[in-house]
């Protein structure tokens, strides 16, 4: 299938030991995990330069007098202009170096001047230093850059690749640090020329990728539903975001990856689906979902399969969320859907539990509102597996119950169905877990399968489950107590009333 | 015909298939979001070794006062079988078997009982099929002791304090200490806190539903019968239908026997 084309992005530290590694990443992802609390997950993407430097060559002496020395030179003129620029380049990588430039007077105004001149080379170099700029978190610093972006915009319908990569990632990075970058380049026109962009170099997969990453930084804005998101929906981006979501194995993972996540952003923001809907997204996802859940059940977990899982399960989720149940099934296309989705949960459960809890969500809107989905889960044989993932917890089995419950819930038929398929037996395990919700739900589940198929009563008293559901009334808060009464006075044998 | 049209008025139960819609800030989605954004900034995925074990879901054992968890069902069966089977309804002791459940009641919640031992050989000898009657229950503790070869330092039934008031039999304080056949065996099942076997001596008054309530471990010989196959679930007449292991029944219960 793909392979995750990145060697160029990847800039992993060479010469550590891995368990400084290990460290350095878990106290990256605390940060990470704090700052999506704070909702102000922001993350910039670096290009390393053309020779292969690594980002983290220390720096000599001073950065801030560098910068200095190195802005007053290119003023001046003269040779070794690209050496300078080189220099240039390598100290902007430094914060205070940054900062510097910025308040240095009319350093922009140069950069700039290099940017939209006639020497390629220089336009190049000029555009890298923008870049390193574009790394800041400084909303000074990114709105100095200010001043380059109509020039970056325009040079989207370049030809260059190297180039327009430069540029679409640099305003990726401008994007999300403030309003005021934003909405200046919402007024420049950003987004059609994203869309012009990704339409007449749809065959080129850096500059796809690229355009991607610029357009899930705009849409990650906290007010993108009110003003980017009209837009976007209008620009016709969104059927070229779809297009690139094909399992075609000429077509890189990346780009597919950047294209998911903003059709995410797009879907669960925007509280009317339907322009979505009509252009297929639904079957689109659920189809590349088919083609990744196959290809996980016969073993083939490509490395970074996970980041285009995760938006196309929430985009499904979200699609399914709302609107007419009646053509559910027909928008979804393949009902090897259903099929996927547990082979998914399955596979990625160890390893990544968030991913199996949505795979396992989705199953639920699906099933909720659709006799004929619960019935393909029937026939489809998915039940067993189903049960066999009851154990994990973080919120699988809970979701796991409600899809059983869904099911239950529509005919007495299914109720047997399931009573057939070894759910009560799965139940009397889930009733001893020390969850509460889980019992509950366990209780509403076998009322619901008790109800339409009396033969699971008689299962349920084999598997010893009325002193279960006795100690369980004993011991169990108020909502337990009684539910677990009901079913011993209602729906089990009468043998619990001797003695 | 669907389920929920044969839920009655009164009927507890709720469940309704629900489709959900979850927001981009979703508490759900960190994980994925924090998978995607340490991409975007080159940091290297976790290795294999790295990541977190497979959680799975814990059993809780649901008998009053118990806290233990455990992470298979067969751990959680061996606990339950072992602690909280043959429970007396009025002291909530457990007891390894129903037979010498039954020999406790009789010994200690029988007004009856008390009544005829005064006149008559009461205390049966705890060895099943042995038979033989005994005046005292010291008298019985020698007999296992000289001829079924019980060990000497083996705790058995101590002497029953004498009842505060007059109460009706199932709810006579236990104000007394150790059951009997505490340490029958002692091979304690792992669920047991090991300073339980320090507090049996001392009266067992404080039964503080925190921990579990001092238990008798699975007899050696016997275990395979409480063990396992599966038995009748005998306790279900030793605990009254109307007798709750819930708050009310046993905390009153507890209480009467100590308010001045």
């Amino acid at each position: 299938m793909w392979r995750l084309s990145s060697v160029r992005h990847k800039a992993v530290p060479q010469g550590r030991s891995s368990e400084e590694l290990k460290l350095k990443r878990r106290g990256h992802e605390k940060v990470l995990r704090q700052a999506r609390k704070d909702q102000q997950l922001v993350s910039k993407r670096l290009l390393l330069s053309e020779d292969g430097d690594e980002p983290q060559t220390p720096m000599d002496a001073n950065p801030g007098d560098q910068v200095v020395n190195l802005v007053l030179q290119l003023q001046h003129g003269g040779p070794g202009k690209e050496h300078h620029l080189k220099a240039l380049i390598k100290t902007l990588r430094n914060p205070t170096a940054q900062t510097m430039f910025t308040k240095q007077e009319n350093s922009m105004h140069l950069l700039v001047g290099l940017l939209s001149g006639s020497q390629a080379q220089w336009r190049l170099l000029a555009v890298h230093c923008l870049h390193e700029l574009s790394q800041s978190h400084q909303p000074n610093v990114t709105q100095a850059c200010l001043p380059a972006t109509p020039y970056l915009l325009t040079y989207l319908s370049g030809q260059s690749t190297k180039f327009t990569e430069l540029c679409l990632y640099t305003l990726g990075n401008l994007c999300p640090d403030s309003d005021v970058v934003r909405d200046k380049l919402l007024a420049q026109g950003i987004i059609p020329a994203l869309k012009n962009c990704m339409e007449s170099q749809r065959h080129n997969l850096a500059i796809v990728e690229a355009v991607g990453f610029t357009l899930s930084q705009l849409l990650q804005a906290k007010d993108a539903a009110e003003t980017i998101i009209p837009m976007i929906l209008a620009s016709g981006l969104p059927s070229l975001l779809l297009s690139v979501l094909t399992p075609d194995p000429q077509f890189g993972l990346a780009p597919a990856i950047e294209c998911a996540w903003c059709l995410h952003y797009l879907i669960c923001s925007t509280m009317d689906k339907s322009s979505l809907r009509a252009e297929g997204a639904l079957s689109r996802c659920s189809s590349l979902l088919v083609s990744l859940g196959g290809a996980v059940s016969q073993g083939n977990k490509e490395e970074g399969m996970e980041l285009l899982v995760w938006p196309l399960l929430r985009s499904v989720g979200n699609l399914l969320s709302s609107g007419p149940t009646e053509e559910l099934s027909s928008q979804v296309g393949d009902l090897h859907l259903l099929s996927a989705l547990c082979a998914l949960a399955r596979a990625y459960h160890p390893s990544h539990p968030a991913l199996a809890r949505e795979s396992i969500w989705v199953l639920n809107n699906l099933t909720a509102d659709s006799s004929e989905l619960c019935a393909a889960l029937l026939d489809l044989n998915l039940v067993p597996e189903l049960l066999q993932l009851l154990p994990c917890s973080q919120g699988i089995n809970t979701m796991i119950l409600r899809v059983l419950g869904n099911v239950a819930h529509k005919s007495n038929t299914f109720c047997s169905r399931l009573a057939q398929s070894g759910v009560v037996a799965s139940l009397c395990a889930t009733l001893r877990l020390s969850e509460p919700g889980i019992v509950v739900l366990s209780l509403e589940v076998f009322f619901m399968l008790v109800s339409g198929c009396p033969q699971a009563a008689e299962e349920f008293v084999k598997q010893n489950g009325v002193s279960l559901l006795k100690a369980v009334q004993c011991n169990g808060e108020g909502e337990i107590r009684q539910r677990a009464a009901h079913l011993l006075v209602h729906h089990l044998p009468s043998q619990h009333t001797a003695q | 015909m669907s389920v929920s049209d044969q839920r009655g008025g009164d009927s507890p139960f709720s469940f309704i298939p629900q489709r959900s819609h979850l927001n981009k800030d979703h508490e759900l989605f960190e994980d994925g979001d924090i998978y995607r954004h340490m991409y975007l900034q080159n940091l290297p995925p976790a290795e294999t070794g790295d990541q977190p074990k497979l959680s799975v879901s814990e059993f809780g054992c649901h008998a009053w006062g118990c806290c233990q968890v455990f992470r298979s069902v067969e751990e959680y069966e061996h606990h339950y079988n072992s602690m909280h089977r043959q429970v007396c309804s009025s002291c909530r002791r457990a007891f390894p078997s129903a037979r010498l459940l039954d020999v406790h009641i009789e010994e200690w919640h029988d007004s009856l009982f008390d009544i005829l031992s005064q006149s008559q050989d009461m205390y049966q000898c705890l060895v099943e099929g042995c038979g033989l009657k005994f005046r005292t229950s010291k008298q019985r503790k020698d007999h296992l002791i000289q001829v079924h070869k019980y060990p000497p330092d083996f705790r058995f039934d101590q002497a029953k304090r004498e009842p505060r008031k007059a109460v009706k039999p199932q709810r006579k304080p236990s104000g007394s200490s150790v059951e009997m056949m505490e340490g029958v065996c002692e091979d304690v099942t792992r669920a047991a806190e090991p300073h339980q076997q320090e507090e049996e001596t001392e009266a067992m008054e404080l039964q503080s539903p925190s921990g579990p309530g001092a238990q008798g471990p699975p007899a050696g010989p016997q275990a395979p019968e409480t063990g396992g196959e599966r038995p009748k679930p005998r306790f279900s007449y030793r605990v009254p239908a109307t007798v709750c292991f819930g708050q009310g029944s046993v905390r009153g219960f507890r209480g009467r026997g100590r308010r001045k």
